[in-house]
């Protein structure tokens, strides 16, 4: 039970992931994320080598589709797991296993897949993709972000009791650097996507401050006044 | 302003990093871990490109105290970076610059370097490897933790006139795989250590489930199954 998009961004060629689940901490499985190289996810019953194999067989030089073969061939489960493998490029595949759990399926876009299991159904799925295509003109993990409100809104995970709430989610973008752009999680909360948009919005006042923090320190306020000056603006508004 | 401590369990070999500090969402700069490598953390005022640079170094052999050096050579601000450094082995190297802001420095003890900036004062290191050392046989992210509550309750971040709050905190520790074994985090809050701790507990009674799971898939019960089977176990 997990729904996810894995995108790449049209304009800027970062790579990204979105993602909500049932399960705690599970920013903890989303190490599949190489600058230059490609974006996998793998999810359901997971199995943890697939997202490293995979980043360094995408950066061998393997298509997606190939790629996919091979994590396949080197794993007697594969059909528990669920995977979503784009490049650089934006070229996209996934593979959603028959012995993952409920309704499960993705859905492959042009330069993402939106995927997840237990679900409540297809619509799910669908919702992903139209959140994030919908808001094209907003930033990239702005666009992940509503792509999984999208699925949340749609009806998000149905377990055998009726809906399962997401107890944990996240935002991964990865731009030109070997660090992550945006690493943001919520790891154990009844509604984690609410959460995740308020850290998000929270967060993203500082972003830049922090960037600039670390390349120009002699010109950087302390972090107490910029809080203060960010307090000021919120009240003069 | 951030307490920190990066350590290595000699049992097991296994390597992690306890952070916490008044800005938001800090587990999301900590990318300087490798299973059978090491560890770097650079903080204060980060050079986001200290950390896997470091990683690859170490990778290569270079032992911490060279990585020091190199990481001076590369950067012209290094004096308002704060880093501590260790490898598989245990060898150390910290670096906290003249440039810091607050009360700022480092100490190195058993399989462990405690580190901060913007602190009340020493006695907040101290809090950190006390916490650290107290209970050297459990596992690694249960001293890590401990760390930080140490660190907080020697009085954390801030000076003779205001206390800052943990706004952000994170665990992470990796074994033998190329991906963690322990990755806990509290991105926004207003008590984070506190926070984290409850995740801790709370993803330590799913750690083996989600392993086995992932491991066996044919043998799994659903996760609402396991849910259902804690609360049983907790009433």
């Amino acid at each position: 039970m997990t729904f996810t998009l894995v995108a790449r961004c049209p304009k800027t060629g970062q790579m990204g992931v979105g993602i909500a689940t049932y399960s705690i901490c599970v920013g903890l499985y989303c190490n599949g994320l190489r600058a230059n190289v490609g974006a996998t996810m793998s999810q359901a019953f997971v199995n943890q080598g697939n997202n490293t194999l995979g980043l360094r067989l995408l950066a061998e030089g393997f298509s997606p589709t190939h790629v996919l073969d091979e994590l396949k061939a080197n794993d007697p489960d594969f059909a528990y797991r669920q995977i979503a493998v784009i490049d650089r490029d934006g070229r996209a595949a996934a593979y959603s296993g028959a012995k993952t759990r409920g309704w499960s399926g993705h859905k492959i876009g042009d330069g993402y897949v939106s995927m997840g299991n237990v679900l409540a159904g297809p619509d799910v799925v669908d919702a992903i993709a139209t959140g994030y295509e919908k808001y094209a003109d907003e930033a990239f993990e702005r666009r992940l972000l509503r792509a999984i409100e999208a699925g949340r809104d749609a009806g998000g995970q149905v377990g055998n009791d009726g809906h399962l709430t997401e107890r944990s989610a996240g935002l991964f973008v990865y731009g030109n650097h070997d660090h992550a752009e945006l690493d943001l999680r919520v790891d154990l909360h009844d509604k984690a996507i609410d959460e995740l948009r308020r850290a998000f919005e929270e967060y993203d006042l500082y972003r830049g401050y922090y960037r600039d923090r670390g390349k120009n320190p002699r010109e950087a306020i302390p972090q107490y006044e910029f809080v203060t000056r960010l307090a000021n603006r919120e009240a003069a508004q | 302003m951030t307490y920190s401590i990066i350590g290595r369990c000699p049992r097991t070999g296994r390597l992690g990093l306890g952070i916490t500090t008044f800005s938001l969402a800090v587990g999301g700069r900590c990318e300087g871990l490798a299973a059978n490598v090491g560890v770097c953390k650079t903080q204060a005022f980060p050079n986001r490109t200290n950390d896997p640079l470091g990683i690859k170094l170490m990778g290569q052999g270079y032992v911490p105290s060279r990585v020091m050096e190199m990481f001076a050579a590369n950067d012209t601000e290094h004096d308002f970076r704060q880093i501590a450094i260790m490898d598989r082995e245990g060898r150390i190297a910290a670096h906290t610059g003249s440039g810091t802001r607050g009360w700022s420095g480092h100490k190195i003890d058993a399989d462990c370097v405690a580190f901060g900036n913007g602190l009340v004062g020493p006695q907040v290191l101290d809090g950190l490897i006390a916490g650290f050392t107290a209970k050297p046989d459990d596992a690694l992210e249960y001293r890590l933790m401990r760390a930080l509550e140490g660190g907080r309750d020697a009085g954390g971040q801030g000076d003779a006139n205001s206390h800052r709050p943990e706004r952000s905190a994170a665990i992470k520790v990796v074994d033998r795989l190329d991906y963690p074994d322990v990755d806990v985090r509290v991105d926004v809050h207003r008590t984070a250590v506190k926070e984290l701790r409850r995740v801790l507990e709370e993803f330590k009674l799913y750690e083996e489930f989600y392993r086995e799971r992932g491991r066996n898939p044919s043998k799994a019960i659903p996760q609402d199954v396991f849910v259902a089977n804690l609360k049983k176990q907790r009433a």
